[in-house]
């Protein structure tokens, strides 16, 4: 299917009535990462008051994304495999949220919920003693997601617990996605 | 003075890496900017190493001054392997300081300098560079 200017225009509506301001879908490299990165700091800076938040968007758009690179490589992922979804949109009272979105292994995508349903039963406390002991670990100890202090980060910026799911099943791979509310 | 007797490090600033200038006749070693390359670790390998034989050489002071404004986890990691090392040094008498400036709009910058320092005993000031 082409993209024909009518939906162009109901993609424009959707966007706007979602308040989306950045988003994006396919192979993602690293050089996009950090343009996409620096577009939302730049946007978010000049129009918040709150200070923090351009950086935090920042801080979990990044682990996220970096995340996805890091899987799809030590996965050896083609193009295809290796897209990602990632969209930041405007939500009430000066809040964002971040949500990216990838294809992983089945039993990855569920060791992750698992791990994603425990970070959202601790309180920032109990979030910053696990992020010092995670510093202290082997870094072998994240190879196979990719997701073990970068997650425990973004849990600690998010001012709402973690909303993690998995979606579509292929072939014993399953669409993960995850939305943070900073 | 010859480079094999006194390296130093002159990394220009990239758009994923800070800039880098490790001075040993002076014993500074400074870093200014954004962390979060892909290959952190061969990043900071050379920053680690030259900190490393610094530390091992001399008895003299070494001082660290960062004004890094965000650091992606696997940077604060390797941050961590740097404060290590001087916190050993310390730990075996010799002098060593950390200098960390955050830019007073950006509180982040602050915290994350705080949570490091709460970790090692040896002299870490933490400043706001614009007020």
């Amino acid at each position: 299917m082409t993209v024909f200017t009518s939906n162009l225009s109901s993609l424009r509506e959707f966007f706007n009535k979602e308040r989306i301001l950045i988003c994006f879908n396919g192979p993602i490299s690293r050089t996009l990462i950090g343009e996409i990165g620096i577009a939302l700091k730049d946007h978010i800076e000049s129009t918040q008051s709150r200070e923090s938040a351009a950086m935090d968007v920042f801080g979990v758009y990044i682990e996220m994304s970096q995340n996805i690179r890091h899987y799809a490589n030590a996965m050896a992922y083609g193009d295809k495999e290796a897209s990602a979804t990632v969209v930041i949109a405007e939500v009430d009272q000066g809040h964002y949220a971040v949500s990216a979105g990838n294809m992983i292994e089945l039993a990855d995508g569920e060791a992750l919920l698992n791990r994603i349903r425990h970070l959202a039963t601790l309180d920032k406390v109990e979030l910053k003693q696990l992020y010092k002991q995670q510093l202290r670990q082997p870094k072998q100890n994240d190879q196979i997601t990719g997701a073990g202090l970068g997650l425990i980060e973004i849990a600690r910026k998010s001012s709402q617990p973690l909303e993690a799911s998995l979606g579509e099943t292929l072939q014993g791979k399953a669409f993960f996605s995850l939305r943070v509310i900073i | 003075m010859t480079q094999h007797e006194q390296p130093n490090l002159n990394l220009p600033s990239t758009q994923f890496s800070p800039s880098v200038e490790a001075d040993w006749q002076a014993g500074k070693l400074l870093m200014i900017g954004e962390s979060y390359p892909e290959n952190t670790y061969e990043f900071f390998a050379q920053i680690i190493e030259w900190t490393e034989k610094f530390l091992g050489q001399e008895g003299r002071l070494l001082h660290v001054e960062l004004r890094l404004s965000y650091l992606n986890t696997s940077s604060i990691r390797a941050m961590i392997d740097i404060f290590d090392l001087l916190q050993e040094a310390s730990d075996s008498g010799k002098p060593v300081s950390v200098s960390w400036l955050y830019d007073s709009r950006n509180p982040r910058a602050s915290e994350l300098g705080e949570e490091f320092k709460e970790d090692y005993t040896f002299p870490f000031e933490i400043a706001a560079l614009r007020s």
